[in-house]
């Protein structure tokens, strides 16, 4: 048996940052996927309709799945096909290489299938001494050099053709060219071979149908279509997620699936077997037709544990089209590879998680940086960062927060005075918060900063010791009243924009207070999975926020807008009092741009052009536009001030920042933060806004370095500028 | 010949969806897909048009389905065979020749307008070798048997699919494994044509 790998992830990224091959192909693919998608869908009314269709059939097959399971398994034998159910990859292999010796069978043809790689089949199969090929393309060339997929749809994609050539050459003990056509046509000639010759083929499947029993097969390189024609065995392995109730049903996959994951309306071939199927081969001399032997194994390995898990269920939504990776920023710079055993990115996280590696998803599931990009492409409308989340959650009650974490998270951030006084000392002395190891992981901490990026220092007086002279010029008759919760950014590194905010409302007419009391809004320990101190924050927030008794409660930072709106009330979702309460805080919650946004309207209000001649493009940070939503308002308020507004490419795409991420893995945030300024770049804009403190110091940061000559702004710094003109 | 259906005309196809009026559809998203679409107005026409292409790509052994169910289409392999032109249409033939046959000709039952694929009804293995082994591959289609989308495709499918071996081609087997070239023919036919008739098959009552 294998030894427990250990691995060390940090070195894998190294190296994966390092492979110039793999970087080049990432980044071409990356950058022309987004648009080639969005062609595959062009003759297509919504592309959300198609989304929601496919989510509510999948809810429905998975709330009902063991009622679906037996009527798959009962229409598959009333045809003739045999079905096993297996509970692991242990009881596969015994069942198949029962098959195997039932029939005398001695080669095998597969068909690309995941669930195969994730219980490592072949090594099992190859040891009882069959012979089997791989027969896709990128994953024969794989198996050759014995390497793993990198991706579920492009398996090679890390590879170059000369790296290609080479496994050529190693399998066929021949010379090979690295000319992608003579590579092409020598994988026809000696896969063809195995075509003809196996006893059985082995294949997964996209979808199982339980009216009829037929399981369905998308490729484009027609390679499934061989492994269900030319052997005299079929086995299919296929995992109890796929099951879908009706014939009609699968439309709902196929016209998401080939459009997200290849950027065709459809692959070359789609293939739906229903029963044995008949077969014509030489028996004796002579040419014989009968059916085909037909196995169908269910595969369970976590799966219907997770059918019954209320938030898990969710990856039964998941079609494995692989377009949650190519949008993600991660994914791009580090590959497939350094995720778990088979499956990568965000999805791949959570089902090595959930199918028993718990331990290989602790490793990696901090590589999703929550940016959400992929929740607003994958067909099936999973929220991936939220079940990351949650299962991080789920490994953190189960095994504890590593010591630093624990000291830092529980005896410093819970106790708001200690947080906020080291904060000051930081002030003072910036060097020993910086190499103070156990608040690495807050948003504000910058050990892992270097080159290419400056820090921003730890501002001399912090907000919260500004406030009570602000608020002296709050409004006599004031229409309304804010309570303003800072976050931890606005409040020790931009206090300048701080008062910005409490200007630009005050100048709406609104009284602001500052409740002193507020705390870090949690999200870094959130994101760490530590929900119990997360609750003794929130707590602390939601006390200090209602004694306030404001109106509104104003965060011009989408993070802490995002946690206490959203992430409060799921956190005492068992605790009724408390979610009253938090409930309550939330409907107050107010993102600072829109709100101001929306005010202006209603009170019909104007702003001297006081921006004119500048040039302006925007920013969105991720957690404003695709965790509230909010993108155009803050492009309204920037073109008010009489700016020339111009948009940024790929304006959405995460900084690199997030939390604790940017600094943690400063090796992966550089280069992402380097196309961000790059595009900032293109625009020759003098001024970069942000609605996001955390950007704010990301981009401004790098921009200090690398193009000084353009400056980072908060939307509520450009309106106070603004305010002051008048 | 076994099929999912042995009629799909008169048992699945229902007037509200399957119609002539995606050709224009079809005929752009098959170019897409590489596809390679001739329509012909008659089956003499066609028939010109397959002695021309056969003709050209020099084939000597040529493997064809369907011709039991579409007399016009029985005709035609008959004359395609001359001058060490070999046609097989038996079952058992084809199953011999397939792995060297220059060509395979087979019949689809529909075409989707929105994805340019053909659905093809392969339930005998004659009809899947023929399809996947030679490296050029021919289908008959009618043109007016055409549905708008996936979905109603699948509406159509529902109706007869109890049993059997189907599903959609559109266009030519491909692969983009090595640095996402696109290249043809990986494992089954680098040339995928698509004759499209207007006149209607006359099938064998
Ligand atoms: S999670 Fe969504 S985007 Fe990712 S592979 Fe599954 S279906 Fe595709």
């Amino acid at each position: 048996m294998a030894v427990k790998e250990k691995r060390n992830i940090r070195k894998e990224i190294h190296n994966k940052l390092d492979d110039n091959v793999m970087q080049g192909a990432l980044a071409k693919f990356t950058s022309e996927y987004p648009m080639a998608r969005l062609k595959a869908y062009a003759n297509v009314d919504s592309i959300d309709d198609l989304r929601d269709d496919l989510r509510t059939m999948k809810r429905w097959a998975v709330d009902h799945i063991d009622a679906l399971a037996d009527e798959f398994q009962h229409s598959v034998e009333e045809r003739g096909g045999k079905v096993f159910r297996a509970a692991d990859g242990d009881e596969v292999k015994k069942i198949l290489l029962q098959i195997c010796e039932e029939n005398g069978v001695q080669r095998i043809v597969k068909s690309k299938s995941m669930a195969t790689e994730e219980i490592k089949l072949n090594g099992a199969l190859e040891n009882a001494g069959l012979h089997v090929r791989e027969t896709d393309l990128g994953e024969w060339m794989l198996s050759v050099a014995g390497q793993k997929p990198s991706h579920m749809v492009m398996p090679a994609i890390h590879l170059n053709k000369e790296q290609c050539a080479g496994f050529f050459e190693q399998e066929l003990h021949e010379e090979v060219p690295s000319d992608i056509s003579y590579m092409i046509h020598t994988a026809r000639r000696v896969l063809r071979e195995e075509f003809l010759h196996a006893d059985l083929g082995i294949t997964g499947a996209n979808f199982g149908i339980a009216e009829n029993g037929a399981i369905g097969l998308v490729t484009n390189e027609g390679n499934a279509r061989l492994v269900t024609t030319t052997p005299k065995i079929h086995v299919v392995l296929i995992g109890y997620e796929k099951l879908i109730p009706k014939v009609k049903d699968a439309a709902k996959i196929l016209r998401l699936l080939p459009r997200n994951g290849t950027c065709q309306r459809m692959t070359s071939y789609m293939t739906m077997v229903s029963g044995p199927t008949p077969i014509i081969y030489k028996k004796d001399g002579k040419w014989v037709e009968e059916n085909r032997k037909q196995y169908v194994i269910l595969l369970d390995n976590g799966r219907l544990a997770a059918a019954k898990d209320p938030k898990m269920k969710q990856v039964y939504q998941c079609v494995r089209c692989a377009s949650c990776l190519n949008v993600c920023p991660i994914w791009r710079m580090v590959g497939g590879h350094v995720y778990g055993h088979i499956y990568s990115g965000g999805i791949g996280a959570i089902l090595t998680g959930l199918l028993g590696n718990m331990e290989a998803f602790s490793k990696f599931s901090d590589l999703c940086i929550g940016c959400r990009q992929c929740t607003t492409i994958c067909p099936g409308e999973i929220p991936i960062p939220d079940l990351i989340d949650e299962l991080r959650a789920r490994y953190v009650k189960k095994y504890g927060l590593s010591m630093p974490e624990k000291t830092a998270f529980q005896h410093i951030l819970t106790h708001r005075k200690v947080f906020h006084s080291l904060l000051r000392i930081g002030s003072v002395a910036q060097k020993p918060v910086q190499s103070g190891k156990f608040i690495r992981h807050l948003p504000l901490f910058f050990s892992g900063m270097t080159d290419g990026r400056s820090l921003p220092a730890i501002a001399a007086k912090p907000l919260r010791d500004r406030t009570e002279d602000l608020c002296k010029h709050n409004p006599k008759n004031p229409v309304m009243t804010a309570a303003f919760f800072s976050g931890c950014n606005m409040d020790f590194v931009f206090p300048d924009t701080g008062e910005s905010v409490v200007k630009v409302l005050q100048d709406l007419n609104i009284a602001v207070t500052y409740p002193q009391e507020q705390t870090c809004c949690g999200k870094p320990v959130l994101g760490m999975g530590d929900r119990d101190t997360g609750k003794v924050i929130a707590k602390q927030n939601i006390e200090a926020l209602e004694a306030t008794g404001a109106d509104v409660i104003i965060s011009a930072c989408p993070t802490c807008a995002e946690t206490l709106e959203r992430t409060y009330k799921e956190l005492f979702k068992d605790d009724v009092q408390w979610r009253a309460r938090a409930e309550a805080v939330a409907g107050k919650v107010r993102e600072f741009t829109s709100f101001v946004a929306e005010q202006y309207k209603a009170q019909g209000r104007t702003l001297p052009q006081a921006e004119r001649g500048s040039r302006i493009t925007y920013h969105d940070s991720c957690h404003m536009r695709r965790g509230l939503g909010v993108w155009q308002q803050p492009r309204e308020l920037i073109k008010m001030t009489g700016a020339d507004f111009v948009e940024m490419k790929d304006s959405d795409r995460c900084c690199g920042m997030a939390g604790a991420f940017g600094v943690k893995y400063s090796e992966i945030s550089k280069p992402i933060l380097h196309d961000k300024l790059e595009n900032i770049g293109n625009t020759k804009a003098d001024t970069v806004a942000v609605a996001c403190p955390a950007c704010m110091m990301q981009i401004g940061g790098g921009l200090n370095q690398q193009n000084p000559s353009v400056r980072v702004k908060h939307v509520a710094d450009i309106l106070a500028e603004c305010i002051a003109e008048r | 010949m076994e099929k999912v259906c042995a009629d799909w005309p008169a048992k699945a196809f229902d007037e509200q969806l399957v119609s002539g009026k995606y050709w224009d559809e079809f005929a752009e998203n098959t170019k897409a897909a590489a596809t390679e679409l001739i329509h012909a107005g008659t089956w003499q026409e066609a028939e010109q048009l397959l002695q021309g292409l056969v003709k050209d790509m020099e084939a000597k052994e040529i493997l064809a389905v369907g011709g039991e169910e579409n007399p016009r289409l029985g005709m035609m392999y008959q004359h395609l065979q001359s001058n060490g032109r070999t046609v097989y249409t038996d079952k058992f033939d084809i199953a011999e020749h397939a792995p060297q046959a220059d060509l395979g000709i087979s019949t689809a039952e529909f075409g989707v307008g929105e994805s340019g694929s053909v659905c093809v009804d392969t339930a005998s293995y004659e009809s899947r070798v023929t399809g996947m082994l030679p490296p050029t591959h021919i289908v008959f289609l009618q043109a007016d048997h055409m549905v708008k989308n996936i979905d109603t495709a699948f509406r159509v499918i529902a109706k007869v699919y109890k049993k059997g071996y189907m599903g959609f081609i559109t266009g030519p087997s491909r692969t983009a494994d090595i640095e996402r070239v696109l290249s043809l023919g990986v494992h089954g036919p680098g040339r995928f044509i698509v004759i499209a008739v207007d006149e209607p098959a006359q099938r064998r009552a």
